[in-house]
């Protein structure tokens, strides 16, 4: 008996369409290319593996890994802490909670282009706008941040946890809303302390917003590209420069296939922790 | 129902017509040259308003030279373009325009600069010529009574000089941060060495054959690795800036104008923004100085500006109507005092700069050995790459030794 396509299918139609044609074929073509020696301009060839041998042997290669790597991790478990941090404090009614709730949120409204500039002319070395206040008070900021790697990688992941906590904050603000008052209530008669409380009830009940935003923070922090472009343009030299920036600078130094390759291996970078925290999260919940 | 789907045929076909008739009468001008966007516009109204068949209109973009490479791939090529590469000269990309009326106007050394080594031919037309080198604060010389350096220990001497007598200026200011300026100092300097002892077309063939025991990159005696060491010599000695790696070439333009730095290297595309600020402040202008033995001080001369007819326009003759009105003498000299360079046109005479550093950059250009940019870098390893390896050397990642071997290492892997 032949099955009907009810409506609910067909209404799946155009965005199954739209995943096809902004997705599917893009990655394919993308797996195609990443084993050609596409330059962006003439005729692609074959070359095997040859592109993911050459990334593994590439020193500048392993070290964009080791930045996004150190970036995504140090991002993801800050923004986490912060986030948590700020819709916790938010849970309770106080005076301008709206106002304060928007001032923390607005930096994510903002381009972070435009904030790793603004950033940067706060900060820079020598001349930003904080060694000029210093001077004003008679005093001198002789730090360099951007001498040495885990000063200037620091401050990058800083900077991108100043930007996007907000965001991590509504997520669990609305997570935290969303546990019945009712569990807090008999969690205390039963005798249970503050932090019982927290680890026993808060957390259990928060693993979906804690999935939700460990995954978008890896994938947002593996995939960095703007904040690094504006604050350090990847260097001194290449020392901060992202796997992002690394496929673009490829891809328009005539090694388009090249950076295809790469793209594929940034792709599988972000999909193993976003798999392994769903199946941490999912057997907790 | 009938009068909606009346109205949807109308207005797809209103679209489509749009759309055709925009495609077939416009002729599309591509460029990334910041400096004359609104000349250029007013020279394209002038144009449109006395031409009848077509259209011309601007499209200006900051990363052009990256741009027009998607332009390329995804087919949407421009008609006319200011963005060079010799990738897409090899791809027979660019119209032949040897034969155009145009180069009996130009100096004959910018005909050379814009002759294809490979195949003898013009696929370009520059309109300008450009000079880099060292600007420097006049008054500041003149109060410590110092004459611009030929050699590299006199250099040295006059940085020193500044550094003792006018303790509050940096001696040379080096924009770190944006590793194009650092890549300049190659191009000019070791590469420089390289053009000036090889001679052009040697040079270039070098480069483009990648003759190793020619460029010498990783030579410890090798002009490369002298350059690292000098650079070097610099930072120990406190005589450019502290702050290298994060400055920016805009602090260095407002330290040049506050008088709190008496040297600079760069192109006259710098000129502009430093009159518009300071139109009397007292510039001069020197050679890079000879640091190997037997050589000579050295300063770019190079074609600027130069314009591409694509060889698949769909209006060539267009194109080039458009480029015979851009090119008149008229609008050559208001180009020319926009960009603020000397035009390629011998029958133009412009006042791109104030006279006096006029007289100055032609003294350095009889005096020095010019020399031209170099097209014939490896595809894979840009300016900016070279400049990312000269951060690397002052942030102490390199021994002098050891940047010469990088480069070399960077310069083949680049092909």
């Amino acid at each position: 008996m032949k099955k009907r396509i009810d409506g609910i299918q067909l209404m799946s139609i155009p965005a199954a369409l739209l995943y096809g044609i902004f997705f599917i074929f893009p990655l394919v073509q993308g797996i195609r290319l990443s084993f050609t020696d596409w330059d962006g301009m003439g005729k692609a060839v074959f070359v095997g593996f040859s592109n993911y041998v050459e990334f593994f042997s590439d020193s500048r290669a392993l070290g964009d890994i080791k930045t996004t790597v150190f970036f995504a991790i140090g991002s993801a478990l800050l923004l986490n802490l912060v986030g948590l941090s700020y819709a916790l404090l938010m849970k309770n009614k106080f005076k301008l909670q709206d106002f304060v709730r928007v001032v923390i949120y607005l930096p994510a409204i903002i381009s972070p282009l435009i904030m790793g500039y603004i950033w940067y002319f706060l900060l820079q070395p020598g001349r930003g706008f904080m060694y000029r206040a210093a001077e004003f008070f008679n005093t001198t900021i002789a730090w360099n941040w951007m001498g040495a790697y885990s000063y200037t990688i620091i401050v990058l992941i800083l900077v991108n946890v100043w930007q996007y906590s907000g965001m991590t904050m509504i997520i669990y603000l609305a997570g935290l809303q969303s546990i019945p008052r009712e569990l807090y209530e008999s969690a205390r008669i039963d005798g249970a302390s503050k932090s019982q409380i927290f680890s026993k009830v808060t957390i259990p009940l928060l693993v979906p917003s804690i999935r939700i935003n460990v995954v978008t923070n890896i994938i947002g922090s593996l995939s960095v590209f703007d904040i690094i472009m504006s604050l350090t343009e990847g260097g001194p030299g290449y020392s901060t420069e992202s796997l992002s920036i690394y496929i673009m600078r490829m891809c328009y130094g005539n090694k388009t296939g090249y950076s295809t390759a790469v793209a594929m291996i940034l792709f599988v970078l972000i999909l193993v922790p976003v798999i392994v925290s769903f199946k941490f999260t999912k057997s907790r919940s | 129902m009938n009068k909606r789907v009346i109205s949807v045929i109308a207005i797809i076909a209103l679209i489509t017509t749009g759309l055709f008739a925009n495609g077939s009468s416009e002729l599309s001008f591509f460029t990334g040259k910041v400096e004359t966007i609104d000349l250029l516009n007013s020279i394209i109204n002038d144009f449109n308003a006395q031409e009848t068949e077509f259209s011309v209109s601007q499209e200006y973009q900051k990363d052009a030279s990256n741009i027009i490479k998607v332009k390329f791939a995804s087919g949407e090529v421009p008609d006319i373009m200011t963005t060079y590469e010799q990738a897409y000269v090899d791809q027979g990309k660019y119209l032949d325009l040897s034969n155009e009326s145009w180069w009996n106007r130009l100096v004959p050394s910018m005909r050379d600069n814009c002759t294809d080594i490979k195949t003898g031919k013009q696929y370009r037309v520059c309109t300008n010529m450009t000079m880099a080198g060292l600007f420097y604060n006049k008054d500041i010389f003149d109060e410590l009574g110092l004459k611009t350096a030929t050699t590299w220990d006199e250099f040295v001497a006059n940085l020193e000089v500044i550094k003792r007598e006018r303790p509050d200026v940096t001696p040379l200011f080096l924009p770190g941060k944006e590793a194009w300026s650092l890549g300049h100092w190659i191009e000019f300097v070791p590469h420089g060495y390289l053009k000036q002892t090889l001679g052009p077309i040697e040079s270039k063939l070098a480069m483009l054959n990648n003759e190793s025991d020619k460029l010498n990159f990783a030579d410890p005696n090798g002009a490369m690795v002298e350059f690292a060491r000098n650079i070097v010599e610099l930072q120990e000695k406190g005589l450019i800036n502290s702050d290298v790696l994060s400055a920016t070439a805009d602090n260095r333009t407002e330290a040049f104008l506050s008088g709190q730095t008496a040297m600079f290297s760069d192109g006259m595309w710098a000129l502009g923004g430093i009159l518009a600020t300071e139109p009397d402040m007292n510039i001069g202008f020197a050679p890079y100085p000879a640091y190997m033995p037997n050589s000579k001080p050295v300063v770019l001369s190079a074609e600027d500006s130069g314009y591409s007819i694509s060889a698949s326009s769909t209006n060539i003759e267009g194109a080039k109507k458009f480029l015979n009105y851009l090119f008149s003498a008229e609008n050559m000299k208001k180009y020319s005092e926009a960009l603020g360079s000397p035009s390629a046109f011998k029958d133009v005479d412009a006042a791109w700069a104030p006279d006096g550093f006029r007289k100055e950059v032609k003294q350095v250009l009889n005096s020095a050995s010019n020399i031209g940019f170099t097209n014939e870098k490896p595809a894979g390893f840009s300016g900016d790459d070279a400049g990312r390896m000269v951060q690397d050397l002052l942030a102490g990642t390199y021994t002098p030794e050891e940047f010469g071997v990088a480069y070399q290492k960077a310069w083949n892997n680049g092909f």
